[in-house]
């Protein structure tokens, strides 16, 4: 029940993905604010994820 | 540009006026409650965890180490992020239980009141670099502003300035377990203005310093050295570690524990906080960089950890200065506050409850609330002391990082807690014992080295932690502390106390409660037991919030209710005095009588309450399987037949619709009752079904309010091997045995008694059935030898008759003559009685399609003519009162025969002079007749059988009771109906006296006359429709 399987997806996808968005923060240069557009697009598709979800046990 | 400390004082204490008023204004209602519980207000005041760090040592900490400080953003983040799985069970335990801190939780999961105190002095030390780092910046930003002052002035007044709020607005008054929704609001509200004030910064930093984003591009484009100062250090930095040590600070650490599961005033809303407070951080986040920049485009006179101030001082800029002043001293006063509350919190439960507990007559309320408060005054002291003996020798962030390293050690603790049942308090305490030594003696130990004051340069390694070198001592700990967590909970057994609180407390786990019988057996008892501890007004109002709670009456005596408010109160008490001390009173006070015979016997209704309430989330295999399981409890409860379900201790697990129809016992009032609380007579009638040795139990007769009723039982045993849980190694030949041989059930002794199916089965109507086919089966076999015996009668004596006329006619004899007319008499007699038999025997084979109409009224007036021809019927008085053009379709001669008998008995009933009335009443269908008599009546316990024939309440010989069954069967055939109204109301006065009927003039012989009136109720009809039967 608590086994948010699109949740356990987002872990194992940014683990797999982690080393890819480091490289390209780190290339940034001048565009400083790109860890800045990986992390609000994270929060965008939580936001999306969870827009109508229930939270068990609640 | 100096700031004069009155200025200071001015600004940063009419700031905290501000707060106070806030909280005040929610505590009083002023700000409505939708407001109060709203989602966003929720993730503000999880902002609480952006401390005086996030103002002042991020920029330090960006200088030094670019973007890994990211990392203290980030790590908080990823934890809301996960909230489903990470943040929801730990929310959901937390409430149902009302854990109000991380000792708490980790005492309840670990059953063991040493974790809490453990877990509460790791805590306690762990905390006070975190709460020593406010003080110091807050003193140092007063210190930068106003240049004379000496910080620790302000410290002081600013440490007695938060010990006023939390008493005020964390402890004002102890309601137990409500939220404290000022508290809320005030921290809400700080981290509020904490975002706003940061975001005014950041725009300062770029259009006032830069002139635009385009400028400051360009001015990055011209500098890459200040860009490879956030990139260099992330290539080789610890960054993984710190995300780490951040991420595990949304439950380990107090003050975001304490916001974000203890003063949660809506569940839900941590939806919305899984993205709302990586959003909060995020734009806190975004100005780091930004305010970095516009220092060294200043050239900022002060540390890199206070950047921002030197911002305000280079610019010249006296509001910006008042802006980063408030803001600083906004971050650092929220997380004060409610650090100190949830460790107060944490020392009263598990260090001072444990060692000292008020005694029963004392106010415990009272004495918790006094206790809490000098608790918090003692704490901030005691980091207040902290920060001094540090006397600044220490960044920030170096002090940031030391607290949460220490918290970083209840992390495997808190993974055994969510994800591992296996893991017990012996490895929690042995690995939590390791990692808190190494954090002590390679990270706080050498840091106080330093201090002179405190004579510890024995610890003095050579090595103080940064951010540099913190890794090794930190990522130590933590390791080892796992790994002897493992192991030690891998070589040690769990006591069934701590097995059952694991269960309780792992994700994806539907726990299985035992059904243990409790030693108190109703609710005053419950309260007169708590009140040995607690003292009887405190067990009082605690007994009767659990029942508020719980929707119960005071006078509940079920033992599946009284289990029920048994873990309500512990959970309340637990709020109270925490799980370690809640638990030790329940467990002496209230035990359950013995865990000995429990196998096989989990609480089945409570499970059934659990999967209704996840019905909606049920899915896949585990959907179909509850479709199926509600599938057959349906049949079970839709079955025609009453069926009782019983646990080993005869309480009531099952009782469906039949059962409750039958007994008009409703299932929710009987449910987890013992088997011998339910009313008479079914207790009688079940307890000793069940108590019996007979398998089955065939039409029992009871009587239910006056009524009988015939039931039949049957009962079986519930094979063990199909019950959830149940230990089917042991159990497997006991099943297959009783499978084998039924009568295993009766030689089994009580004790070991498994559960018992019984079904209930009303067979009244097929006894009732069975009882009339009987009588009718009687009847036509008397019917059939009355016809035989009056046949074979009648020969002898026509032949007797025959020759007692020829006696009379040729005997000159006087005497002889008189004795043939004797015998005449008597074989008249006797021809007569054999005449009725005939009759009654013949009754029932005449053709309806013979009738024609008959005038009723002319009939009766000929039978009454035919009685009066009777010796005596002339001291009578007959009258007929029927009205003219009474016509009814049948056989004249046999409705003479009816009315004949009526009149016959109402004249027998009668005493002489009596009137005998003949009245008529008529609907456009029906015709009623009434024989109206005023003799002594009929008692109605004759009147039910009156109709039957043999039923006679004359003397013997002077009926044959065949009469009124006659006449029934003749108005039967006539599509007619015979009714008895006997007394007549009013009663029959002497002077109106009349009388009465057939078969029962005996009995009325000795009742006083009371009358009787007998009603024909025939179909009408009209001559000149007589062709057709109405």
């Amino acid at each position: 029940m608590y086994n948010d399987r699109l949740v356990l997806i987002f872990i194992i996808g940014g683990f797999f993905i982690s080393p890819v968005i480091m490289e390209w923060v780190s290339e940034g240069g001048t565009a400083w604010y790109r860890p800045y557009l990986a992390w609000i697009s994270i929060i965008a598709i939580v936001a999306w994820i969870t827009r109508s979800r229930d939270l068990d046990g609640f | 540009m100096v700031f004069s400390l009155s200025h200071l004082f001015f600004f940063g204490f009419g700031y905290l006026v501000l707060l106070f008023l806030i909280a005040d204004m929610t505590e009083r209602g002023y700000i409505p409650a939708k407001i109060v519980r709203h989602p966003i207000v929720y993730v503000l005041s999880i902002g609480v965890y952006a401390s005086a760090w996030a103002i002042y040592g991020s920029v330090g900490f960006a200088y030094q180490y670019g973007y890994n400080f990211l990392t203290y953003y980030l790590g908080l983040a990823g934890a809301f992020l996960l909230a489903p799985i990470f943040l929801g069970p730990v929310l959901r335990l937390s409430q149902t239980y009302q854990l109000g801190s991380l000792a708490d939780l980790l005492a309840y999961r670990y059953r063991s009141k040493w974790a809490g105190s453990l877990v509460t002095i790791i805590m306690l030390l762990g905390v006070m670099p975190l709460l020593a780092l406010q003080i110091q910046a807050v003193a140092d930003s007063v210190h930068i502003l106003n240049q004379e002052t000496t910080p620790a002035t302000f410290a002081q007044v600013f440490v007695l300035f938060m010990l006023m709020f939390a008493v005020l607005f964390g402890a004002r008054h102890f309601p137990g377990r409500e939220k404290h929704e000022g508290l809320v609001m005030a921290i809400a509200f700080e981290s509020l203005v904490k975002l706003i004030l940061i975001g005014v910064i950041a725009w300062f930093s770029v259009y006032e310093v830069f002139g635009s984003f385009d400028e400051l591009e360009d001015w990055l484009a011209d500098r890459p050295q200040a860009l490879d100062l956030l990139y260099t250090p992330l290539d080789h930095g610890p960054w993984r570690s710190l995300i780490l040590a951040f991420f595990s600070a949304a439950v380990v650490m107090p003050h975001v524990y304490h916001m974000a599961f203890t003063e949660n005033l809506n569940p839900r809303a941590l939806i919305t906080a899984s993205w709302g407070v990586p959003l909060y951080l995020f734009f806190c986040a975004l100005a780091v960089p930004l305010i970095l920049w516009a220092a060294l485009k200043v050239q900022a006179p002060t540390d890199p950890e206070y950047f921002t101030l030197g911002l305000a001082i280079a610019t010249q800029s006296p509001k910006l200065a008042m802006v980063i002043f408030v803001a600083g001293i906004s971050a650092a006063s929220g997380i004060m506050i409610v650090t100190t509350l949830a460790l107060a919190s944490m020392v009263q439960n598990h260090l001072v409850l444990p060692l000292y507990q008020p005694s029963a007559k004392q106010n415990i309320y009272s004495w918790l609330l006094w206790t809490r408060r000098i608790l918090i005054a003692t704490i901030l002291a005691i980091s207040y002391l902290f920060y001094q003996a540090l006397d600044g020798a220490h960044d920030l962030s170096e002090l940031g990082l030391l607290a949460f390293v220490a918290t970083l050690q209840f992390t495997p603790g808190l993974m055994g807690v969510m994800f591992w049942p296996g893991g017990n308090k012996n490895g929690f305490i042995a690995g939590l014992s390791v990692g808190f030594f190494i954090w002590l003696f390679g990270m706080l130990l050498p840091v106080l080295a330093s201090v002179e004051a405190l004579g510890l340069s024995i610890f003095d390694l050579g090595f103080s932690p940064t951010v540099d070198n913190w890794q090794g001592p930190a990522m130590l700990a933590t390791l080892l502390n796992s790994i002897i967590f493992v192991v030690v909970s891998i070589f040690t057994k769990q006591s069934p106390a701590e097995k059952a609180a694991a269960a309780t407390c792992i994700v994806d786990n539907l726990r299985r409660p035992y059904r243990w019988e409790i030693s108190v057996r109703s609710v005053k008892e419950f309260t007169a037991q708590l009140a040995q501890p607690l003292g009887s007004s405190t067990a009082k109002r605690e007994v009767e919030l659990a029942l508020q709670d719980l929707s119960m009456s005071m006078e509940e005596t079920r033992p599946f209710s009284l289990r029920r408010l048994r873990d309500r109160v512990e959970t309340n008490l637990s709020g109270l005095l925490g799980p370690s001390v809640a638990q030790e009173i329940i467990d002496q006070y209230l035990p359950y009588k013995t865990h000995t015979e429990q196998t096989g016997s989990e609480d089945i209704h409570f499970i059934e309450n659990r999967l209704e309430e996840y019905r909606n989330k049920l899915t896949g295999l585990a959907g179909e399987l509850d479709h199926l399981r509600r599938f057959h409890r349906q049949i079970l409860h839709d079955l025609p037949m009453g069926v009782c379900s019983l646990g080993h201790d005869n309480e009531i697990l099952g009782w469906n619709k039949s059962i409750e129809n039958l007994t008009g016992i409703s299932a929710n009032e009987i449910m987890g009752s013992n088997i011998n609380e339910i009313d008479d007579p079914w207790r009688q009638l079940i307890v000793d079904f069940v108590d019996g040795d007979t398998l089955h139990h065939q039409q029992k007769e009871i009587e239910i309010n006056g009524i009988s009723h015939w039931i039949s039982l049957h009962k079986a045993a519930v094979d063990h091997e199909a019950e959830p849980g149940a230990d089917t190694s042991t159990e497997t030949a006991e099943s297959d045995e009783a499978k084998s041989d039924s009568t295993v059930l009766s030689q089994s002794p009580p004790a070991i008694r498994g559960r018992l199916v019984v079904v209930i089965e009303d067979v009244t109507e097929i006894q009732l059935l069975e009882a009339k086919l009987t009588h009718s089966e009687r009847l036509a076999s008397i019917g059939r030898l009355a016809a035989g015996v009056a046949h074979e009668i009648g020969n002898p004596i026509t032949g007797i008759d025959c020759l007692a006329q020829e006696l009379r006619a040729e005997s000159k004899d006087t005497e002889v003559s008189s004795v043939a007319e004797q015998i005449l008499g008597q074989t008249k007699r006797v021809s007569r009685i054999v005449q009725s038999l005939m009759t009654f025997s013949r009754s029932g084979v005449h053709s309806q399609q013979e009738y024609i109409a008959v005038d009723l009224t002319a009939c009766i007036q000929e039978s009454i003519d035919l009685v009066l021809l009777a010796p005596n019927a002339n001291e009578l008085i007959f009258k007929n009162h029927c009205s003219n053009h009474l016509y009814a379709l049948g056989d004249s001669q046999r409705l003479m025969q009816v009315f004949i008998n009526l009149l016959t008995n109402a004249r027998d009933a009668s005493a002489l002079g009596d009137t005998i009335s003949i009245t008529d009443s008529c609907t456009e269908q029906m015709v009623s007749i009434h024989f109206i008599d005023h003799g002594c009546g009929i008692p109605k316990n004759v009147q039910e059988e009156i109709f039957e024939p043999f039923v006679t309440t004359k003397d013997p010989g002077k009926g044959t009771g065949l009469g009124l069954a006659l006449a029934y069967s003749i108005v039967k055939d006539h599509y007619g109906k015979i009714s008895i109204t006997s007394p007549l109301n009013p009663p029959v006065t002497k002077e109106n006296k009349p009388q009465m009927s057939d078969n029962s003039s005996d009995t009325m012989g000795t009742s006083g006359n009371q009358g009787t009136k007998v009603t024909i109720n025939l179909p009408r009809c009209y001559p000149e429709n007589q062709g057709s039967s109405s």
